[in-house]
């Protein structure tokens, strides 16, 4: 530091001080955060007893009283006087909150479409994959078709076989993908391209390759899910937690492609899409959810042929697309607006033509700015979907309910309720985080500014 | 504004090419905005290879003529004919003359998606069903004209302003236009950016495209302009060559605007 | 505005690939399909309503509302009794949801703000029991809170061992018992010192504001406004001998007569609507705080504005901006879900109505419409309202 060759008038930084110790370390974060004058203090000190109160209480009943085996809901109150949790309880409804009365033996078939789903979702979050939006859009356009053949079973019929073939065939080309992208760099039409020799050929003859590759996938996958063999499993005994993911993701999936019709007619030019677009939207917005439910129940058998009588299933299930299908027009029309006007316009001075310009490049962005919204669309969808309940489908709320109707768990209500709130609280939770830090990070995406 | 620094006057005027075939043509023009009538009665004949810069207070109009040309604007009454083609209702003919005339904007309006080098192709492979490889290869000539190819696999948010306009400039080119407008260009830049993108638009006018050009830049205007139009209050107040515009303006409302723009 | 038209082609005789390619053409046969399209499924739809109503022996129209309904509804807050009409059931149900929607607004309003500034606090316990409580009412469905509380209050103590709070109040597993109040002669004046004091303290902010403007000269307005609104009803009363009477609710055998008693399932019900809304409030007030940046603050102290100048007169008038619409549409959710109601029997507008009339008189599309426009009537005035507050304070940009 002392350098005698230097000047005297050359800047010489003075040494930091450390700061006074009360300021720092725990000491002064407590001074800080929780004692910073006498209010603070007080509502610090009551802060903390309430906090006592709360843990005290849920320890106690959720731990040191609970009851963790036991036949009936009378041994339970037995043993604890309902002064613990009768833990027991879950355990024998487990299976029946998770699957409803789906048989036990078919259960590998709902756990089998899950994981299916998760390993085409899985993709997303691999870096170097290439063509994430083809990979979600094939996911929310044909995995509900391998899921319905799978979860019903029996005869299907020719368009839901070549439907799930069409679903198994981009599953598998969605995996290739992945490999080509980890094993070769390149994504899996490059691959094909070149592998085919049509590398250099023009441009406009490289879908004909894709085409035909897919072509023999599709025959493939259609001769090996005609072996398929499974008993049908009629959906009036579908239920529980399954229930509720079948009838909330069957409502986002729909959602997004009608929600991004809807909100295209109500900003178009044209008065009379517009005012349909419109009244659709604000109709099925400003009424609850459990009206349409009633609707959908009470309305829909008179609206269609005399002889049609559809399952309630599918009833709620339309139910809940349109109002799903409403709410997510309002998140697509802010997505829209939040794309900047001079998009638009440099769009259209190019000469592209409106589908052109909102497909490659409006709607890229405004789905990059929705997505956090659309993850909270679907919590909040799914948080709803437990009102099939009051219209008597099944769900994890009913099933939880029934369990304390049968005779020997007479009684057994609070449990299944908390069990139910602590499945939701896990899922919306771990989803809004998620979506919390996807806001953060999108936010700022698209490189330096 | 202190843009002579910039361009300065000695600078020789950039030799002229017009042509005596008519490319745009606007016909008593009217526009309004609800109620406030934006363009009124609106006259001009723009030859080919002539380059015409359009100035006038902020709100008289001179964007909004610009844009109406390839109906970004809508315009109510009177005719637009761009290259012999009748700007219209016809989805036809609107295309065709987007097709031919390019346009750059004052907040550069890149796609943020899309990389530098996908920005340039987008339009030749969805418009014009140009081979991709052919449509890179174009694309990156112009990106060497506006000298930035090495910045062709970036993103528009990781480029300075100048260099986003420049990169706009060459997405826009890349459609081969027969004319380009500007819609203050240099408006939206910070002060060391706008001569590296004046310098592009003087090489351009070198090539002897059709340019019309909403700026307050009078050295630009200048060394290239063959024509100086003055806009007020949605009406064409005066047009002169630039020598006889900036030295003999005729109208007060031209003599005021000018004392005011080069005061500084 | 007499606008000739010369944008389109110019002479007659237009071929047909230039009608086919015109826009104006083309979106006038887009709008034909849709229009088409959706006259159609109505048409189908009416069809077959038609022709199943036809099956089942039914007829269409509202002259049911004028029979009698025939069942009894467990509470009411306006009078009713079985012999009454249909229409009388849906006045009810209207009347019942508006009653909780208006207590759980109020409620929830007051706790979000709580909630919100808690959010805010610098305090690390306050700040994060705050947050805990805001994630486990967010991330659990409403229905959930209600059925948990209803559940939960079913093992209050039975009446004889009732919760009393001063012989005033009693909780019990078939409810909340209050005082109810009888108004004596002359209470009608309180009432209206009430709305005298209220304009009287209007009429005095507008003229301290207006002096303080012409002179500078300051004055307590507000201390004055409280003491007229809250002191001359006050005085009225007092200067009346008191003309208001309590009815006490009293054990009498098995249950409590008197008073007015409040269901169970009312409680429920406002419980967890209010415990869960008031997420929605307090987000709503701690993104509208937040919304001003630090930079209004700073530049309102260095003119010199002590903090509670500046909150009242930079602070809060912003952040309000942010926080109404957001509440606003947190209210409009608060009396759509009160409809969850059905799950636990409060008979409000669905229970009432689209669940108990519906399945007894079988008017589905009537009870269902009617249902409707009364959530739809509701939605569209508030939206009205906050278009119309939107439009007041929106700050004047270019």
């Amino acid at each position: 530091m002392t350098d005698a060759t230097q000047s005297d008038t050359a800047f010489r930084p003075k040494p930091s001080l450390p700061p006074p110790a009360n300021t720092v370390g725990v000491v002064g974060w407590m001074r800080k955060n929780l004692f910073g004058g006498p209010v603070d203090t007080v509502l610090t000190l009551l802060g903390v007893y309430l906090l006592y109160v709360i843990l005290d209480f849920v320890v106690d009943y959720g731990i040191v009283n609970a009851i963790w085996t036991a036949d009936s809901y009378r041994e339970c109150l037995d043993i604890n006087k309902g002064e613990g949790a009768c833990w027991a309880g879950i355990g024998v409804w487990f299976n029946s909150m998770m699957y409803g009365r789906y048989p036990d033996e078919e259960q590998w078939r709902i756990n089998f479409g899950g994981i299916v789903l998760l390993l085409w979702l899985i993709p997303f979050w691999l870096p170097k994959v290439s063509g994430k939006i083809q990979v979600g859009i094939s996911a929310v356009l044909t995995f509900p078709f391998l899921a319905a053949s799978l979860f019903i079973g029996g005869d299907i019929g020719i368009f839901l076989h070549a439907m799930t073939a069409i679903a198994l065939t981009l599953f598998v080309s969605v995996w290739l993908n992945v490999a080509t992208c980890y094993l070769m760099g390149k994504s899996l039409p490059a691959v094909l391209i070149s592998v085919t020799g049509f590398a250099d050929k023009d441009d406009r003859l490289h879908k004909y390759v894709l085409l035909g590759a897919f072509g023999v996938g599709f025959v493939l996958a259609l001769l090996y899910h005609l072996s398929w063999d499974l008993v049908e499993v009629p959906t009036t005994i579908w239920g529980g937690l399954f229930l509720t993911l079948v009838i909330s993701g069957i409502g986002i999936s729909s959602a997004l492609p009608s929600g991004i019709l809807l909100a295209l007619g109500r900003r178009s030019k044209m008065p009379v899409i517009r005012v349909f677009c419109t009244a659709f939207i604000e109709l099925f917005r400003s009424v609850p959810l459990i009206t349409i439910l009633f609707m959908a129940v009470t309305m829909m058998p008179l609206f269609l042929p005399v002889e049609f009588n559809p399952p309630k299933l599918a009833m709620v299930i339309v139910a809940v697309c349109i109002f799903a299908a409403a709410y997510m027009a309002e998140t697509v029309r802010g997505g829209l607006q939040a794309v900047n006007k001079g998009q638009y316009e440099a769009a259209q001075a190019m000469g592209l033509n409106f589908w052109k310009m909102m497909a490659l490049i409006v709607m890229p962005q405004a789905l990059k700015l929705m997505i956090p919204n659309i993850v909270g669309s679907f919590m909040g969808l799914m948080k709803d979907t437990t009102l099939v309940s009051i219209i008597g489908l099944y769900d994890i709320l009913l099933m939880g309910k029934a369990a304390g109707q049968n005779p020997t768990w007479l009684g057994f209500h609070t449990e299944p309720l908390l069990f139910t709130a602590t499945i939701f609280f896990v899922l919306c939770f771990a989803m809004s985080k998620y979506s919390q830090h996807l806001e953060r990070t999108i936010g700022g995406g698209y490189g330096r500014r | 504004m202190s843009i002579d620094t910039q361009l300065p006057d000695e600078t020789v005027h950039v030799a002229s090419a017009i042509s005596d075939e008519v490319v745009i043509e606007l016909a008593s023009v009217n526009k309004w905005y609800g109620e406030f009538h934006v363009l009124k009665d609106i006259n001009l004949a723009v030859n080919k290879g002539e380059r015409i810069v359009i100035c006038g207070p902020s709100g008289s109009g001179k964007s909004t003529m610009i844009r109406c040309i390839n109906r970004l604007e809508e315009h109510q009454a009177g005719d637009i004919i761009v290259n012999g083609t009748e700007m219209g209702t016809n989805i036809k003919n609107i295309d065709a003359i987007r097709r031919d005339v390019g346009m750059v904007f004052q907040q550069f309006n890149l796609f943020p998606h899309l990389s530098v080098l996908e920005n340039c192709t987008l339009a030749p492979i969805w418009v014009k069903n140009m081979p991709k490889a052919e449509a890179e290869k174009i694309a990156m000539e112009y990106l060497e004209r506006v000298k930035i190819p090495e910045q062709a696999g970036k993103y528009p948010g990781q480029l300075s302003g100048g260099q986003q306009q420049r990169v706009a400039i060459a997405r826009s080119l890349c459609m081969s236009p027969t004319i380009m407008l500007f819609d203050e260009p240099t408006s939206a830049l910070d002060p060391e950016m706008i001569s590296e993108v004046l310098d592009v638009m003087v090489g351009l006018a070198e090539t002897g495209m059709t340019m019309l050009v909403v700026t307050h830049e009078m050295g630009f205007a200048k060394r290239v302009a063959d024509r100086v139009i003055f806009m007020d209050q949605g009406e064409i107040v005066e047009q002169n060559t630039p020598d006889e515009f900036f030295t003999n303006p005729k109208s007060d409302r031209t003599k005021l605007f000018l004392s005011q723009i080069l005061a500084h | 505005m007499a606008v000739v038209d010369k944008a389109g082609p110019r002479k007659g005789g237009r071929s047909f690939t230039e009608i086919v390619n015109d826009e104006r053409y083309r979106s006038v046969f887009y709008q034909v399909i849709v229009a088409v399209a959706v006259i159609w499924a109505a048409n189908y739809l009416i069809t077959n309503t038609a022709e199943n109503l036809q099956a089942r022996g039914m007829s269409a129209g509202f002259e049911f509302l004028t029979s009698t309904a025939g069942f009894s509804i467990a509470w009411s807050i306006i009078d009713y009794e079985p012999g009454d009409t249909y229409f009388d059931v849906y006045l009810v149900g209207i009347a019942n949801t508006l009653i909780i929607s208006f207590f759980a607004i109020i409620a929830t309003t007051l706790l979000g703000f709580v909630v919100g500034v808690m959010r805010l606090s610098k305090n690390f316990i306050i700040c994060n029991l705050a947050s805990g409580y805001v994630e486990v009412m967010r991330n659990v469905p409403l229905l959930l809170h209600i059925l948990f509380w209803f559940t939960l209050s079913a093992a209050l103590p039975r009446p004889k061992n009732s919760l009393g709070l001063g012989d005033m109040f009693f909780l019990n597993n078939r409810g909340l018992y209050v005082p109810a109040p009888i108004p004596g002669e002359g209470f009608g004046v309180v009432v209206i010192m009430v709305l005298i004091g209220i304009a009287a303290a209007f009429g005095v902010t507008v003229w301290a504001t207006r002096r303080q403007m012409a002179t500078g000269q300051r004055f307590p307005a507000f201390w004055v406004g409280v003491g007229l609104v809250v002191g001359l009803p006050l005085l009225a009363f007092a200067a009346l001998g008191a003309p208001l009477t309590f009815d006490y609710p009293s054990l009498k055998g098995f249950n409590f007569t008197g008073g007015a008693d409040v269901p169970r399932a009312f409680c429920a019900l406002l419980f967890a609507l209010v415990l869960y809304h008031t997420v929605y409030m307090a987000e709503a007030v701690r993104a509208g705080i937040l919304s001003v940046s630090h930079g209004q603050t700073e530049a309102s102290y260095s003119l010199g504005l002590k903090p509670s100048w500046t909150l009242r007169l930079v602070v809060i008038p912003q952040a309000m901006r942010a926080v109404v619409p957001p509440m606003i549409s947190n209210w409009m959710n608060v009396v759509k879900n009160s409809s969850l109601a059905v799950a636990i029997g409060y008979p409000d507008l669905v229970a009432v109505f689209m669940q108990t009339s519906l399945n007894q008189s079988g008017h589905a599309i009537e009870i269902v419409g009617m249902v409707m426009l009364f959530y739809m009537t509701v939605s569209l005035t508030i939206s009205a309202a906050l278009n119309y507050y939107n439009k007041l304070v929106q700050i004047k940009e270019r």
